[in-house]
């Protein structure tokens, strides 16, 4: 799989060269990726989808809601919930520590939603043909794998995530 | 995403966000006088209001025009043209003449709505060019014209040349009726005349007409200017001049008034003190007399208000909320440098600065809460509309009486009470108020009345809204809710918890109720609205005798006063408004029956909710706790927590997030480094205390 990518961005680069320009790179679907990582694993969102990401900070605990929503967070007179992807993805949470990150999501409507993640660690532009299905169907909160390297990161499906059925 | 496409579009929109509401008041302001003319089309216009009409057109031709909206532009042309006409005496408003007014004012409000929408634009402008097409039709349809005829008058000529075209209709239209035409002069120091102009006008107005106002030479002083005013009334010299209190060689009569004429004694009530007796009169007399008929050059506002859009508001308080959590950052640093010797100086110093700053931001405070601020009079002007339009569609005789309008609250609130309060009124007048034939076989009146008073009460406003009808019939209201499911027949329900069923969606929708009841329709929804603005609604009823619904609304949404509690290390903020008291109690005050916590509160029962139970949280129990008394209408709730921490202005916020909504939670505010604090919601919690009581 990798090998096959070498060999079409030697081509890409070939085709450059032999342009003289970048419009073929504008042309290409280019896609920028919020990675980050959960119990190790690398996970990403669209960047498009994420406002700010911020430290940890005071959270406040709703009652009444399911334990992945840990409470909420105030950022400059806006009061948000935050959701403990660890828990979402259904791995154990450890106590805190310093890397932990909050993205903030905008959502659809307007709203917006806090997740805790372990680490960021990049954002990653990558060709949309670099974005595929998943082999198996073992997650549906993952939509889609992308290849970095020898790795996968799995995009995480938004939807599926933040859907916490209705109380 | 949409954020780029709100940017692209961001031109239009603030063009639409300037015209919108500047549209809507001018259609406003021609509902109200087509209101006034409807009751009237019989009989003798009143010139103000066909003046006030055409002047509205105009103001709409003019903006639409400017914002490029052509159709509208076109429709309120064509309405000008056809006021024109009856102003000037060239046309007859008939019936058909009012529906095509009322009709065009609905498709401009229409209109208005769905700007923007493509889709509707074709399907409009095809309504619009069929109404013009009747407007024309009507325009053109051959009436009789009547001819201005002035007759010989005793008034300088130099006055009669300088009448326009309409003042010259009016003067003779004001013969053919009899009545009395008068020059009066009147003398004012330059400086302050208009305000004097004003005030002789307005007085001349509630008893007659003023037809021309002119400036006379032959002023005394130099200083002074003087004005002839023609005027036309139905009084003799004798009361004009008692009425507007004037020398007996300032009036000049021109023609005495035909028939009998008005005397002193039979002119409207407070005839000669009228004139001088203050502000009220002169402020409703203000209200009814815009200046003459404003040619293009003076169209320009005379107000210095500026209208601002209410977000921005609510920017500013963020920002006020934000300096005032630096503040206390602030203050801490100030004591912190206090308390170490080396640095004393400078903290007691930086804690003086603090104290004004303190003091500068609740002023910043409280102004930009004041700018927010709209009289009731707003919502109640609406309403009275809607009640005429009730008054006749369900031919029922009955009247709205308004109190209090110029109660004042925050503008969103007042927005948000229009909905809620037309309810109220349409229950009220197809439910409660009875035929007239049957409320005069009770011994009422035939004519029922419903009434809305407004209060301020502290930091809260109250609406109640009354009627005289044939009240709810609580036994009634109980068979119901027993068939639905809502109580069982065995629950022991006080007469204002059985009232209170009206609330529930489950009674409330029903249509039948509203039959035997009295009220009932959607009083769920009215509720929720209420609720939703942090109010409360409240019921009481006597059959018979009829009903009466009391609102109790914070002044504002933008800041209120809570009480912040603490269970374990949990902390709560609970709207002030709903708190009735708060006690200490001890573990042994508490009683169990029936599954049911309750205490002894001066001899009657108070159901008890330990916070922590009712949220699941985890906190160990000590000893003592406090019971926060919690009123909602009649129904008390004791709710138990482990500490009180004193009040505190808060700022109540939406709760973002997937999770839409948490029944008990109303929102949560910031407390600086301390992160958000939940707010409760009162009426959820008691609601649902009680009714689990009800249910076991």
């Amino acid at each position: 799989m990798s090998a096959s990518t070498m060999v079409t961005d030697a081509w890409d680069a070939l085709a450059r060269a032999a342009a003289g320009n970048e419009a073929l790179e504008e042309a290409r679907l280019l896609r920028e990726l919020l990675c980050f990582t959960v119990d190790g694993d690398p996970y990403a969102v669209p960047v498009e989808r994420v406002r700010e990401i911020v430290r940890l900070r005071t959270i406040t605990p709703i009652p009444r809601v399911p334990t992945e929503i840990l409470g909420v967070i105030t950022l400059r007179g806006e009061v948000v919930q935050v959701l403990d992807l660890r828990l979402r993805l259904g791995v154990p949470a450890p106590p805190p520590t310093r890397t932990q990150r909050i993205v903030v999501l905008h959502g659809d409507e307007g709203e917006v939603t806090g997740l805790l993640v372990d680490t960021v660690s990049e954002v990653l532009r990558v060709d949309e043909s670099a974005i595929q299905l998943p082999a198996t169907d073992d997650s549906a909160f993952v939509s889609s794998l992308c290849t970095r390297g020898e790795t996968f990161v799995g995009l995480l499906n938004l939807e599926k995530v933040l859907d916490l059925g209705s109380l | 995403m949409a954020a780029r496409r709100k940017r692209s579009n961001s031109a239009a929109s603030k063009a639409q966000s300037e015209f919108v509401p500047e549209a809507e008041e001018i259609l406003e302001r021609m509902r109200d006088d087509l209101g006034l003319l409807a009751e009237t089309v019989d009989g003798d216009l009143n010139p103000e209001t066909i003046n006030g009409l055409f002047r509205s057109a105009h103001s709409l031709k003019g903006l639409s025009g400017m914002f490029g909206q052509e159709a509208m532009s076109e429709l309120a042309h064509h309405l000008e043209d056809l006021l024109d006409r009856l102003r000037m005496g060239r046309a007859v408003l008939d019936r058909a003449g009012l529906a095509l007014f009322d009709e065009s004012v609905t498709m401009a409000a229409t209109a208005l709505e769905k700007i923007g929408d493509e889709s509707e634009a074709a399907a409009l402008a095809e309504g619009i060019a069929d109404l013009i097409g009747r407007i024309e039709a009507w325009n053109a349809a051959p009436r009789a014209e009547a001819v201005p005829v002035v007759p010989e008058l005793d008034v300088p000529p130099a006055l009669l040349r300088a009448l326009t075209e309409y003042e010259e209709h009016r003067l003779s239209d004001n013969l053919e009726r009899g009545r009395g035409i008068y020059v009066i002069d009147a003398d004012f120091e330059i400086a302050s005349f208009e305000e004097g102009l004003h005030e002789i006008q307005s007085a001349i107005r509630e008893v007659g007409e003023v037809l021309s106002t002119l400036p006379s030479p032959g002023g005394s002083l130099e200083s002074h200017i003087r004005f002839s005013l023609l005027t036309a009334t139905e009084l003799d010299k004798g009361a004009l001049v008692g009425r507007l209190d004037l020398a007996d060689n300032a009036i000049q009569v021109a023609r005495a008034p035909l028939g009998t004429a008005k005397t002193e004694a039979s002119a409207p009530q407070g005839a000669s003190a009228s004139h001088d007796d203050g502000q009220t009169e002169a402020k409703a007399a203000a209200a009814r007399a815009e200046p003459e008929i404003a040619e293009p050059g003076t169209l320009k506002s005379i107000s210095d208000t500026v209208r601002v859009d209410i977000r921005k508001l609510d920017e500013l308080m963020n920002l006020v909320g934000e300096l005032a959590i630096q503040r206390s950052a602030v203050q801490q640093i100030a004591s912190k440098l206090a308390m170490d010797p080396a640095t004393h100086r400078i903290g007691t110093d930086l804690a003086k600065v603090h104290k004004t700053l303190e003091r500068k931001l609740q002023e910043l405070q409280s102004g930009v809460l004041e700018v927010r601020m709209v009289p009731l009079r707003q919502v109640f002007d609406k309403l009275t509309r809607v009640a005429r339009r009730l008054r006749l569609d369900l031919e029922k005789e009955a009247r709205l009486e308004i109190e209090g309008a110029d109660t004042e609250l925050d503008k969103l609130i007042v927005e948000e009470l229009i909905d809620p309060l037309m309810h109220v009124i349409r229950n009220a007048f197809d439910h409660a108020i009875e035929p007239a034939d049957e409320r005069e076989a009770a011994g009422k009146p035939r004519e029922g009345l419903i009434q809305i008073v407004a209060s301020q009460r502290g930091n809260d406003v109250l609406i109640t809204v009354s009627d005289d009808g044939r009240g709810i019939d609580a036994e009634k209201v109980r068979a119901r809710a027993v068939e639905a499911g809502l109580v069982t027949a065995e629950s022991d329900l006080t007469r204002s918890e059985t009232l209170d069923l009206v609330f529930h969606p489950g009674l409330s929708t029903r249509d039948e109720v509203t039959e035997t009841s009295g009220r009932g329709v959607g009083m769920d929804v009215v509720r929720s609205n209420i609720g939703a603005l942090g109010g409360l609604v409240d019921i009481s009823s006597e059959v018979g005798q009829g009903t009466t619904l009391t609102i109790t609304l914070p002044i504002t949404l933008a800041i209120i006063q809570a009480l912040l509690v603490r269970v374990g290390e949990h902390r709560f903020a609970i709207p002030l408004n709903s708190i009735r008291e708060t006690l200490l109690v001890e573990d042994s005050d508490l009683q169990r029956t029936d599954g049911r916590q309750l205490m002894n509160l001066r001899g009657e029962a108070l159901p008890l909710c330990r916070l922590a139970d009712e949220f699941d949280l985890d906190t160990p129990e000590t000893g003592k706790s406090y019971a926060v008394v919690l009123g909602v209408g009649d129904a008390r709730l004791g709710l138990l927590v482990d500490h009180l921490d004193g009040q505190q202005d808060t700022v109540i916020k939406p709760i973002q997030g997937p999770i839409a909504s948490v029944r008990g939670i109303a929102g949560a505010t910031e407390m600086g480094d301390k992160g958000a604090v939940l707010v409760l919601d009162v009426s959820a919690l008691v609601e649902d205390v009680v009714r689990k009581g009800e249910v076991s």
